[in-house]
């Protein structure tokens, strides 16, 4: 549109003293002669035509619309074409005015304002025009004045770029004031070259722009200063923060180190069983050997067999200390790629003794093809080992039915569920929202942080811990998301 | 009487542990036959030879020493070698003063469970031994009439035939042919002798006093 506001792109005027302006510019120039014209104007629509703009050169007398033809021709060598495609108008001054024969400046102004909108949709950047005054009778003066001043106030709004020109010869002095207040600049001849003659309001305005430019600026130091500020304080509250988190984690990875080594001072008869019943294997055997092989004619099928026992019973040991050393070692979690039922028959193996110990009969119903998780296999241990451990004192009061412990793991649309649910008096249902909370315990020697830990550990693999109420027995499921 | 092969029964619920144990003891010429559980054994023990258990304590579902007294509950008297993981002094204590051989500590050495299980074949050995006396002693006295049991007792207290007599009202022959035949049916060749079968057989010695009571009542 034609009365958008003008935006801050800046257009060549191809006239060496004025430079490029803004869209919007009205400026003027007082000539003698012929020479005066064609030196501004030539390279002034030479300019317009090659940045794409929609030109209209109404030519001034003593100049001839064939003269300013001729010398813009020879300045722009493909003036032809642009005059055929209509993208440059050269026309006598007094056209722009008279449309009925009449002088009708309104008219005029709404011309400018058409022409303007025109040559946008056709795809021109704006509208570049010179007017002519030099057929203005006295007469019209002050309309014309008025004409001047309203270009002067509209032109803002428009992509359209103005130079009008005057002849000097016969101007008044209050005429010629008239010009330079009702446009923004001049240009005039002085010794042999053009120079920008600039109007008052325009220094002031320039001076009021230098002021508010300077002002911005300076705001815009101080508001930088505050924000580089702000950001110091915010990078360091960052900072501040993520040592707090990794304080945390490490605190939590200590006190779920220390439950675990309490999970397994508790569980110390059964550990050193674990680890007794292969050695006692290996020793029988160890010593069988050697009796054998004191003997005259050894039977080495039978010695094999026993050396293969031993290299067994030893390997199962090994695994039972490298299982309990796993849960009691100062590591890092890490994360890989797991299978539950892995974890989870990790840890029954390790617990099978103490179920036997305290007459629980386990059964296990894990789904095959689960998905796997990513998770820390160390931690998701420790909530298996709290769960069952949980279960097998649940039921040490439980002597008139089975102690029975049911692990079941099964696909689930989080990606995994397990269910650990013993035959023990199920959790109270006035403390089931309790349960979870640290140091919640209604064991003598517990510490009541073992299912505190085990859903901030099920919660950090992004999964949920909870009891199911109203079950017979107390029913603990998890979930955890599939890796993918 | 021909013996039967001795048999060493091993119960452990953990199968390398079996194993190797049946390997060691069979090195020795014994017969093993191993169990997972008490049940099994229950199920599969043999009383027709000397035999003796190795028995673990922590057994699936039943504690090794509570099944040691469902064991003499039952009267099964097969000597017992306990063999655990992690033995403590009361519970040694409680195995011993139960009957228990040996009670010996995994891994243990081979020459204390040998030791053991050699001790408690020997020890079923004399207990099948006196058993099979005693049940021919028993044979003997089925023999003797009311009579002479009723005579038995008194001869071996030490009365003499003549205080025998005036307690049972007889003559003191009478008393002497009775004597005489509960020496040769039970094949006593000495009074001392027939006072060892007595005390075998664990005749009450009761009468005995009773019997003195009212004899010095008829005398008196």
């Amino acid at each position: 549109m034609a009365t958008q506001p003008v935006d801050t792109e800046l257009r060549k005027t191809g006239i060496g003293a004025v430079g490029d302006v803004p869209w919007g510019t009205h400026f003027f120039m007082f000539y003698e002669t012929k020479e005066d014209l064609l030196d501004t104007l030539v390279p002034y629509f030479k300019a317009g035509l090659e940045t794409g703009e929609l030109c209209l050169w109404a030519v001034s007398e003593p100049l001839t619309e064939e003269e300013a033809r001729n010398a813009l021709g020879k300045a722009v060598p493909e003036l032809e074409r642009y005059i055929a495609d209509r993208s440059i108008e050269i026309v006598r001054g007094q056209r722009c005015y008279f449309p009925g024969g009449d002088l009708d400046l309104k008219w005029a102004i709404r011309t400018w304002a058409e022409k303007t909108d025109f040559a946008l949709t056709r795809g021109y950047a704006g509208l570049r025009i010179s007017a002519s005054t030099a057929w203005l009778e006295r007469k019209d003066w002050q309309a014309f004045c008025d004409y001047e001043n309203e270009v002067n106030h509209s032109i803002s709004r428009w992509r359209m770029t103005a130079l009008c020109t005057y002849p000097l010869a016969g101007s008044t002095a209050a005429e010629i004031l008239d010009v330079t207040r009702t446009h923004q600049f001049a240009i005039a001849r002085r010794n042999r070259g053009w120079e920008v003659v600039e109007t008052y309001q325009l220094k002031q305005a320039k001076s009021e722009i230098k002021r508010l430019n300077d002002e911005l600026e300076r705001r815009v130091i101080e508001r930088t200063q505050q924000l580089t500020a702000v950001n110091e304080e915010m990078r360091k509250e960052v900072i501040e923060r993520q040592r707090a988190e990794e304080a945390l984690l490490q605190a939590q990875a200590e006190l779920a180190r220390v439950a675990r080594a309490l999970n397994l001072g508790e569980l110390a008869a059964t550990i050193a069983h674990e680890v007794n019943q292969p050695l006692t294997a290996v020793v029988t055997n160890g010593n069988f050997c050697s009796r054998r092989l004191e003997g005259a004619t050894p039977n080495l099928y039978e010695l094999r067999a026993a050396i293969r026992e031993i290299v067994n019973d030893g390997a199962r040991a090994s695994a039972v200390i490298s299982r309990i050393r796993g849960l009691l070692m100062k590591e890092t979690p890490r994360r890989t790629e797991l299978d539950i039922n892995e974890v989870i028959q990790d840890v029954t193996r390790l617990l099978r003794h103490e179920l036997t110990r305290n007459r629980v009969s386990l059964r296990t119903d894990l789904a095959p093809d689960l998905p796997y998780v990513l998770g820390d296999r160390v931690q998701l241990q420790q909530v298996m080992l709290n769960l069952i451990m949980n279960g097998i004192d649940a039921m040490s009061t439980i002597n008139d039915r089975p102690r029975e412990l049911l692990i079941k793991s099964a696909k689930h649309s989080d990606g995994v569920l397990v269910q650990v649910q013993d035959s023990g008096p199920g959790v109270d249902p006035e403390q089931a929202d309790r349960i979870f909370e640290p140091f919640f315990t209604d064991k003598p020697e517990g510490i009541g942080m073992g299912l505190s830990i085990s859903r901030s550990i099920v919660e950090s693999h992004g999964g949920r811990l909870w009891a199911v109420a109203g079950a017979n027995g107390a029913l603990f499921e998890f979930t955890l998301p599939a890796q993918n | 009487m021909t013996e039967a092969a001795p048999i060493v029964f091993v119960v452990d619920d953990d199968p390398s542990v079996r194993r190797a144990i049946k390997r060691l003891v069979g090195s020795e010429g014994l017969q093993v036959e191993l169990f997972g559980s008490a049940q099994e054994f229950l199920q599969g023990w043999r009383s027709d030879a000397p035999s003796c258990l190795v028995l673990d304590i922590s057994l699936p579902g039943i504690n090794g020493l509570d099944f040691q007294r469902q064991l003499a509950a039952t009267d099964i008297r097969i000597p017992i070698i306990f063999i655990t993981g992690h033995g403590d002094i009361p519970m040694t204590v409680r195995a011993m003063k139960a009957g228990a051989v040996e009670f010996l500590t995994k891994p243990f050495r081979d020459r204390d469970l040998l030791d053991a299980i050699q001790l408690a074949l020997g020890r079923d050995r004399s207990r099948r031994q006196q058993e099979s006396e005693i049940a021919v002693l028993w044979e003997r006295f089925e023999l003797l009439t009311p009579r002479e049991r009723e005579i038995l007792p008194l001869v071996v207290s030490g009365r003499l035939n003549k205080q025998i007599a005036a307690g049972l009202g007889t003559s003191e022959i009478t008393v002497k042919v009775h004597r005489g035949s509960i020496m040769r049916k039970m094949q006593a060749d000495s009074l001392a002798d027939l006072v060892s079968m007595a005390g075998r057989l664990g005749l009450p010695t009761g009468q005995l006093s009773s019997n003195r009571t009212s004899s010095s009542a008829k005398t008196g």
